[in-house]
């Protein structure tokens, strides 16, 4: 095929090569930060997701609700048993909160790590080529959603927003290879701050289905099957959304931390309806955010 | 409206490859497949068999870099490779039978290349870390399969569709 490289083309493949580099280049450097012509793009494809992604949703909740009927009776018993339970638990809960206000009252402290205003939004879209753990949500920047917010499900922590434009936005899931990506976390072990281990997570062992939390403190007794929050240390993440379970401890590259394995509590897959939680104290860049990425990035890694 | 068949599909092909890759990653055991969908891809090397040639590379130029845009947040990326995997089915086309059965297994054979150049790119950028027998064991293998059956049951749709198409535009022109 002697007609192929002709000038005219080889010049215009040429062009064509430059300018695909450059566009890649341009666009890897700042990922998380969409320009005006990708926001109107990722808004209106998003418009058109949503309706598809709403019938597909409606058939797999039916399915998921015939699931649930068929099992209703084994499930009944269960749950019947942890009625008792769940009263007496009630109770005290209420009291812990009735006592623990007037503490607050006492001590004058009116704002709240833990406290967090929640933005529903619907799973419309996963990135279809899977490389990296990303889901679309179709609430934005009119919404009060934000880059760096917790994403949550009832059962606990699942990622963060990335991208944000004005009626959608992406959210990078705790299960991502990402190393960039941390959540600053606590173990709790006793009752108290002092015997709580403080770590950040970073990483996900594919092999395991577990994430990996890394950075703690050697003086610190963990066991297995603690429970992990998140701390509200970063910055942006409110307090006390539940991450997981402790499953392994062993000890860091160097031996000189700790590093444990824990077993998410929330579903990566399948996932429908998430909350942004856009926590009501103070917020600033942190370890959860931006903060330290662009430092780790030139020491680390 | 037969005129903007083509189009309708490709967009309602694009929009349904989200909605099935919520259902992967799927545990099958203890082993965790990756099903990547690839439905917009198999039809444009079906229109590269069956209908204009520069359709599918103005399809998968557009359709790519909404791709790109939307999922990836890289631009450039599938906006080339859509295209230019479409321009290799268009020569390879010429040096085969055209028949359906070649078609489909030329598709698969296409997602498999596509599928290493983006495992390639992937791990030169370092969104991935996995191994190489890892890649095509958990992803490669089970993605091929999954499109295969796609393939089955649409496959003669799309031929359908085309050719009619085609038909038309030759009655068209007399």
């Amino acid at each position: 095929m002697p007609r192929f490289f002709s000038n005219k083309r080889l010049i215009l493949m040429l062009v064509g090569v430059i300018v695909l580099v450059a566009l890649i280049s341009f666009s890897l450097r700042d990922r998380h930060n969409a320009s005006l012509p990708e926001r109107i793009v990722k808004d209106v494809v998003g418009f058109g997701q949503t309706v598809f992604s709403k019938p597909a949703q409606f058939i797999t909740g039916t399915i998921g609700n015939i699931d649930g009927i068929l099992n209703t009776y084994e499930e009944n018993k269960i749950l019947k048993e942890r009625l008792n339970e769940y009263a007496s638990v009630q109770a005290e809960l209420r009291e812990v909160k009735i006592e623990n206000n007037e503490f607050r009252q006492i001590i004058d402290k009116q704002e709240d790590l833990n406290e967090y205003n929640p933005i529903h939004a619907t799973v419309i879209s996963r990135n279809p080529d899977q490389w990296e753990e990303k889901v679309i949500i179709d609430k934005g920047k009119k919404h009060g959603v934000q880059k760096n917010m917790a994403v949550i499900t009832a059962r606990g922590l699942i990622g963060k927003i990335v991208v944000v434009t004005d009626y959608h936005s992406t959210v990078e899931l705790l299960s991502t290879e990402n190393r960039n990506f941390r959540v600053s976390a606590v173990i709790r072990s006793g009752t108290s701050d002092d015997q709580s281990a403080f770590g950040l997570i970073e990483g996900f062992d594919r092999e395991r289905g577990e994430l990996i939390m890394r950075r703690i403190d050697v003086d610190y007794e963990i066991e297995a099957g603690e429970k992990v929050i998140s701390s509200g240390l970063g910055g942006i993440f409110p307090k006390g959304l539940p991450i997981g379970e402790v499953t392994e401890i062993s000890t860091d590259d160097y031996g000189l931390t700790k590093m444990v394995y824990i077993r998410p509590a929330a579903q990566f897959s399948m996932l429908d309806h998430v909350m942004v939680a856009k926590r009501t104290s103070v917020t600033v860049d942190g370890t959860d955010g931006d903060g330290t990425v662009s430092t780790e990035g030139e020491g680390g890694s | 409206m037969i005129r903007s068949i083509i189009p309708l599909m490709v967009t309602v092909l694009f929009f349904m490859e989200p909605v099935f890759s919520l259902f992967s990653p799927i545990t099958f055991g203890d082993e965790l497949f990756t099903l990547v969908p690839r439905f917009v891809f198999i039809f444009l090397i079906f229109i590269a068999a069956y209908g204009r040639k520069k359709d599918a590379i103005v399809y998968g130029i557009i359709f790519g870099l909404l791709y790109d845009i939307f999922y990836i947040d890289i631009i450039g990326l599938y906006a080339v490779l859509y295209p230019i995997i479409s321009l290799i089915a268009v020569w390879v086309i010429r040096l085969i039978h055209r028949h359906i059965v070649t078609v489909g297994l030329l598709a698969l054979l296409l997602i498999a290349f596509l599928e290493f150049l983006s495992y390639g790119f992937a791990s030169l950028i370092s969104l991935t870390t996995i191994s190489f027998q890892e890649f095509a064991k958990g992803r490669l293998i089970p993605t091929i399969i999954a499109n295969s059956l796609f393939v089955m049951m649409f496959g003669w749709f799309f031929n359908k569709v085309l050719e009619e198409k085609v038909i038309r535009r030759l009655n068209d022109m007399m």
